[in-house]
């Protein structure tokens, strides 16, 4: 029997009162509360006599440690950062600058290489980094400047008052499989906030519950996502520069589904390589993580990595709904900032550099509150002016229609993409309507049942142990761990569903989005169809695919016991 | 008379527990701080000596809180010695190590005298002629600090390795030593202690094993880990699995071999129906020797197999108990 985690009831928790509470420890979070620090340090030098404290200022991180949950490319724009910390370029982890970028089109064997490369993707003064390394080091300066920062915690409920969010539950420690109490129990405290910023990263567990309480996203595009599965390699030396910047498109995935691969090099003979698949696919069977095994067999890639070890694993979904899928940024007592929002550009594929904006945006914007004392929706709305009049605006309208031409096949996508591009963004229309990614996915009775063109994409991948890797065995390298004893953190509002219905229709999706091995359909004769829904919680990478992608939306994925989680050392 | 801080000291069949002296460590540095009396109480029954050994350290008085109702130890029956003690001696600060025993009868005690406990404190100090107690918040990434609001007597607990016990201070000479004959009514006992329970040893330590049978997912069900168990007896080995089987409950979570599990290394490790994903692999693939049985011939846990069966192994176990049997009786 399944028993999923909610933060138990009658019980009695520790109250801490707190002026901002920012949910999320990344590139948004840290620069949020930095970009804070400094105006409460600017305001205090000019104000002996009102002095604000910065006391009451938090960070909840998930992470036992800061950035172990940071996973992407990672290419920054260094815009936003020299905002931040002019001339952070001499102390910040930096990879490598850009010096040669390259963008193919793949067949099954061959690739075309592209004679200019796309202005989008030229990324000539852009830096490759690690994100794991910049968050810990930004994570650093936020420690330095004063600024709690709660690794390890993990917001697990938001609390209301009326339309009002007043505050952040944390998560309960020391909860059985069963839900019970264990002797080193300790329950979750209630952060009662002036002012709440979600910077979650990628579909954020309590921007959910914000958006779906006040049906927040009613005018909004649906959100679409992609899934980003990665491999760090170590390779011989001499196969690619550090700085050199390589993007494919085409093979392995056909004209009808969305996505690409980049392969960066890093120092030290280290190249991060990955393969992000959009979550509107048709066939239900199809695996991410497949088609990055899939993409590394080709003879390009398979050339590059010869001879080259695989180090690090990791995955995780991004947010490339673009401009008209952003939710309301404000409310009373609350912002969304960075992937929480979606703040990302499809188009580039980078979307740090309007995290870390963001999250000074809504800096000023809370810190114009405490000086105020007015942290009401009026007030907080002043977030959106402020990004509305920044560049992210100017950067995002450019490309609002992007993704969703691409919901209509490849060469649809880059026609208009192309028309977008002498247009200023338009295209055909102003607003391009685009689909939620799982309703896009077709029943097994509608799909031939050899997979047809798909068919090298589909289900697990077996894998040489050299160059391709099952399931498992690259799940070993994301380094992922939890506390095993503890309820489920995949929160299945009906397994019937999964036991009855999917397994026949879908044919048990889970089982290919999921990048860890979570989802598992187990042998059991009491059921209909013989198998059960069965979940490995301790494998979970956070990446929340499952939440995006099941064709029923009876997955919610919530945060574990704070500290569990991978860990993306150097990722 | 100035103010007293009185020490309760825990003893366990006649020895005082370590964390004793740890409290009595932090009394002697608070009654330095605030200039206040410090005095010393040991329950139980039949401590004099014990009430000794306390005396032999720096403070104004000992006290051997005396009745053969106290031993065993209850709740109940500490409570109730110490509330009219405590009520006719009136201390203003009663501190106590923050034991099991502590944890178990403290908040009764207080709860019945209508005060408060300040819990599982790491550090005092003075500020101001205030007294404040630091307890740790967020699993020590905070510290606060607490005061009392409410009347004397105030109770505080001290984690264990908050004060150095090695530090009590000797005295020059014994402390007095005044017996109380703590009167406690039979009826207020309501607890019936039985035999202290130990915690068991680790039913196994699977590191210790020289032949271990592990088993997986191709045992298929729960009922079919007695198989394993007989060659595991055949054998002499321990049994025991890679996740899956622990995960269901099928076997202890300390028979789980593996990355989430135990690291091994016997001279025989017998894999049943394990696939071997490198989770699995990197808990066992110090064993001397592996034999493998696996329906599947590519199995990666063929890989680190020094003996491949490649069948089924429900066809292979009950005849290899039969042969393992036979050899051992005639050897």
């Amino acid at each position: 029997m399944l028993v999923f985690r909610k933060p138990l009831s009658g019980i009695e928790r520790p109250q801490m009162p707190a002026d901002v509470v920012i949910v999320g420890g990344g590139p948004a979070g840290m620069a949020c509360a930095l970009r804070l620090s400094q105006l409460i340090d600017a305001h205090n030098s000019r104000n002996p006599d009102s002095q604000l404290s910065k006391e009451n200022i938090y960070v909840l991180e998930k992470a036992r440690e800061v950035g172990q949950h940071c996973l992407s490319g990672a290419l920054l724009d260094p815009r936003s950062m020299r905002e931040l910390l002019p001339g952070f370029e001499k102390e910040a982890p930096i990879e490598a600058t850009v010096s040669k970028e390259a963008v193919y089109f793949l067949s099954e064997k061959g690739k075309f290489k592209l004679p200019i490369t796309p202005p989008p993707l030229r990324d000539h003064g852009n830096y490759v980094i690690s994100l794991n390394r910049f968050v810990k080091w930004l994570g650093g300066k936020v420690e330095e400047a004063g600024i709690t920062v709660f690794t390890g915690f993990a917001g697990s409920e938001l609390r209301f008052r009326g339309s009002r969010v007043t505050g952040v539950r944390t998560d309960d420690k020391g909860v059985d499989k069963e839900g019970n109490k264990k002797s080193n129990f300790e329950p979750g405290y209630d952060l009662n906030a002036t002012i709440v910023i979600l910077a979650e990263g990628t579909r954020g567990s309590l921007t959910k519950q914000l958006i779906n309480r006040f049906n927040l996203d009613w005018n909004s595009n649906p959100q679409t996502y992609g899934q980003g599965v990665k491999e760090l390699w170590e390779l011989p030396p001499g196969r690619m520069a550090p700085g050199e910047v390589v993007y494919t498109m085409g093979w392995p995935l056909t004209t009808r589904e969305y996505g690409g691969a980049w392969i960066y090099g890093g120092k030290d003979n280290v190249v991060s390589l990955g393969f992000v698949t959009g979550l509107d696919y048709q066939d239900p069977r199809l695996d991410p993580q497949h088609v990055l095994q899939e993409f590394k067999k080709h003879p390009f890639v398979a050339a590059l990595l010869e001879g080259g070890k695989m180090i690090r694993y990791g995955a995780k979904s991004m947010p490339y709904g673009g401009w008209w899928a952003l939710p309301p940024l404000a409310g009373d007592g609350w912002m969304i900032i960075g992937d929480s929002a979606g703040l990302l550009n499809s188009q580039r594929l980078k979307g740090i550099h309007l995290a870390i904006k963001s999250g000074m945006l809504a800096a000023e914007t809370a810190f114009q509150a405490l000086v105020t004392g007015d942290s009401s929706s009026t007030a907080l709305s002043q977030f959106r002016v402020r990004v509305d009049s920044s560049w992210i605006k100017k950067e995002l309208w450019k490309v609002r229609n992007f993704h969703q031409c691409f919901e209509h096949g490849l060469w649809w996508g880059l026609f208009h993409a192309g028309l977008q591009q002498i247009t200023g963004g338009r295209g055909l229309r102003n607003r391009c309507p685009s689909t939620r990614g799982y309703q896009r996915m077709k029943k097994l009775a509608d799909l031939p049942a050899d997979g047809g063109a798909e068919a090298h994409l589909l289900g697990p991948v077996k894998g040489d142990g050299k160059l391709t890797f099952d399931k498992l065995t690259d799940l070993y390298h994301s380094g992922t761990k939890h506390e095993e004893d503890q309820p489920a953190h995949l929160v299945i509002q009906n397994t019937d569903v999964c036991n009855e219905r999917c397994i026949k229709e879908f044919g048990s999706p889970c089982q290919s989005f999921c990048p860890a091995n979570v989802y598992e359909m187990v042998d059991d004769a009491t059921q209909p169809n013989g198998k059960r829904i069965s979940l490995n919680p301790s494998n979970c990478v956070h990446c929340k695919a499952c939440d995006i992608a099941d064709p029923y939306q009876i997955i919610t994925w919530v945060p574990p016991e704070g500290g569990g989680g991978p860990n993306y050392d150097g990722m | 008379m100035p103010d007293t801080i009185l020490v309760i000291v825990e003893q366990r069949q006649g020895k005082l527990s370590r964390v004793s002296w740890e409290a009595l460590t932090a009394g002697q540095s608070l009654a330095a701080e605030t200039g206040w009396m410090l005095e010393a109480a040991v329950l139980g029954n039949g401590i004099a000596s014990l009430a000794g050994e306390i005396a032999s350290k720096k403070l104004s008085k000992v006290y051997a809180v005396d009745s053969p109702r106290l031993e065993p130890y209850t709740p109940d029956a500490f409570a109730d010695a110490l509330k009219p003690f405590i009520a006719s001696r009136h201390p203003k600060l009663v501190l106590m190590p923050h034991t099991y025993q502590v944890r178990d009868f403290a908040p009764k005690l207080a709860t019945a005298m209508g005060r408060t406990v300040i819990s599982d404190c790491v550090g005092c100090k003075n500020q101001d002629g205030k007294l404040l107690f630091t307890r740790q918040m967020f699993q020590g990434k905070f510290a606060a600090d607490v005061s009392f609001a409410c009347e004397a007597p105030w109770f505080v607990t001290f984690q264990n390795g908050a004060f150095r016990g090695d530090k009590v201070e000797a005295a020059a000479s014994p402390a007095p030593i005044e017996t109380i004959n703590a009167e406690i009514a039979e009826s207020a006992i309501r607890n019936r202690p039985q035999e202290v329970f130990k915690e068991a040893k680790q039913a196994v330590d699977l590191t210790q094993a020289e032949i271990i049978i592990s088993v997986g997912r191709g045992i298929k069900e729960q009922k079919n880990i007695e198989l394993a168990q007989r060659l595991a007896d055949a054998l002499g080995g321990e049994l025991a699995a890679s996740r899956p089987i622990c995960d269901s409950g099928w076997l202890p979570m300390d028979r789980q071999i593996g990355s989430s599990g135990q690291t091994v290394a016997p001279k025989l490790y017998l894999a049943l129906g394990i696939s071997g994903a490198i989770q699995h692999i990197v808990g066992m693939k110090g064993s001397r020797t592996i034999i493998a049985v696996n329906k599947d011939s590519e199995a990666p846990i063929f890989e680190v197999a020094d003996y491949a069966v490649v069948g089924n192994l429900f066809d292979i176990v009950p005849p290899l108990v039969e042969e393992v049997k036979k050899a051992k009786a005639g050897a």
